[in-house]
């Protein structure tokens, strides 16, 4: 699924909406950016509460392109800038990690 | 005595490739900073060209480094001493992922002299948690012959209470924060403030009058040095609230 189908269907706040509108191959959650980094293997998509910029240079470590950020957590306007620099996508949601990776879980058709 | 304990330097991957340890300590003489740490993320790997340019400008200087715990919390190690900190260094060396630096993405992590002349890098991402957790970390410094203050305890990132969602008890000489009176509840540790700095001109934003006597002052300046157990008593006379 594409990355903008995903967020069409997730229906929430596009934060930082200049992306490449790739296809989306699985999700990570985690708030450990060091968890991120060594075990989000091409993920695809980052469910996570860690809003700032380091999120955003991990996740391009990792091929993260687009990063869900939950319980409507605040961002900062350096992680917004460093995600439209990466071409990163950003959303935010107000539900929580566990309800927002069972909707991509069943969007990606995860089995 | 001006006080200033979180400062980076060019070797952290997020510090500025223009705050050498030489423009740190510069600015830091210019701001009447009387005792100063150098705290990159997990290395000391510049306390050698830090130590030479302090006794230059006539600052005293503390060594350590702002680690980063298992839980992503980033805790201040200081010492009175070069070698306890590089011993140190060598010990959280070995607890760091071995998950190589990109210096495109994540920053350039460079040794470089009290010249600014670049004498190697990390290769190794100092960004990276350690694999030591916050309860473990006290203990080892102590051991080690340092004294531990948990970083920016107020800010939402890599602090005790956006990691673990409140400050936790531990052996800290003190807590920094990011603004006094904090938001957050801080147990009745002693409170300071520190510059946190990764470019030069946050040199000297958040200092803290660190309340040492008059004697025990001159006696620093005497010597270019001055002892942990005297910067503990004095951390403990800082305010608690």
């Amino acid at each position: 699924m594409k990355i903008s189908e995903v967020i069409r269907s997730l229906n929430t706040e596009v934060v930082q909406g200049q992306f490449e509108d790739t296809e989306l191959e699985g999700a990570y959650t985690s708030d450990l950016l060091s968890d991120v980094m060594a075990n989000a293997k091409s993920a695809g998509a980052l469910i996570t509460i860690q809003a700032h910029k380091n999120t955003v240079a991990v996740a391009t470590l990792v091929n993260i392109s687009l990063i869900i950020i939950c319980n409507s957590r605040p961002i900062p306007e350096d992680m917004i800038e460093a995600a439209r620099e990466e071409g990163v996508a950003i959303i935010r949601t107000s539900e929580n990690q566990f309800m927002t990776s069972g909707r991509l879980f069943n969007l990606l058709g995860c089995r | 005595m001006l006080a200033d304990l979180h400062n980076h330097s060019c070797l952290s991957p997020c510090g500025s490739l223009d705050l050498s340890p030489r423009v740190l300590v510069e600015q830091a003489a210019k701001k009447g900073i009387e005792i100063l740490a150098l705290t990159d993320h997990n290395t000391v790997a510049n306390g050698s060209a830090f130590k030479k340019l302090c006794a230059r400008y006539h600052i005293i200087p503390l060594f350590g480094m702002e680690a980063t715990t298992r839980e992503e919390v980033h805790v201040l190690c200081l010492f009175d001493t070069l070698e306890q900190a590089l011993g140190w260094g060598e010990q959280v060396y070995a607890l760091l992922p071995p998950i190589p630096n990109d210096p495109e993405r994540l920053g350039d992590q460079v040794i470089v002299n009290e010249d600014d002349e670049i004498e190697g890098e990390v290769d190794v991402y100092l960004g990276s948690a350690l694999d030591l957790g916050l309860d473990e970390i006290g203990p080892l410094v102590e051991s080690a012959g340092g004294l531990v203050i948990p970083a920016h305890v107020d800010r939402p990132a890599f602090s005790m209470t956006s990691q673990l969602g409140f400050v936790s008890p531990g052996p800290w000489s003190a807590l920094e924060c990011v603004r006094l009176p904090p938001a957050v509840d801080t147990l009745g540790y002693p409170l300071i403030t520190g510059s946190d700095a990764h470019y030069p001109e946050h040199v000297g934003r958040r200092s803290f009058d660190l309340p040492v006597s008059a004697e025990q002052c001159s006696e620093a300046k005497a010597h270019g040095r001055i002892s942990l157990s005297v910067i503990r008593t004095a951390l403990s006379n800082c305010p608690r609230s």
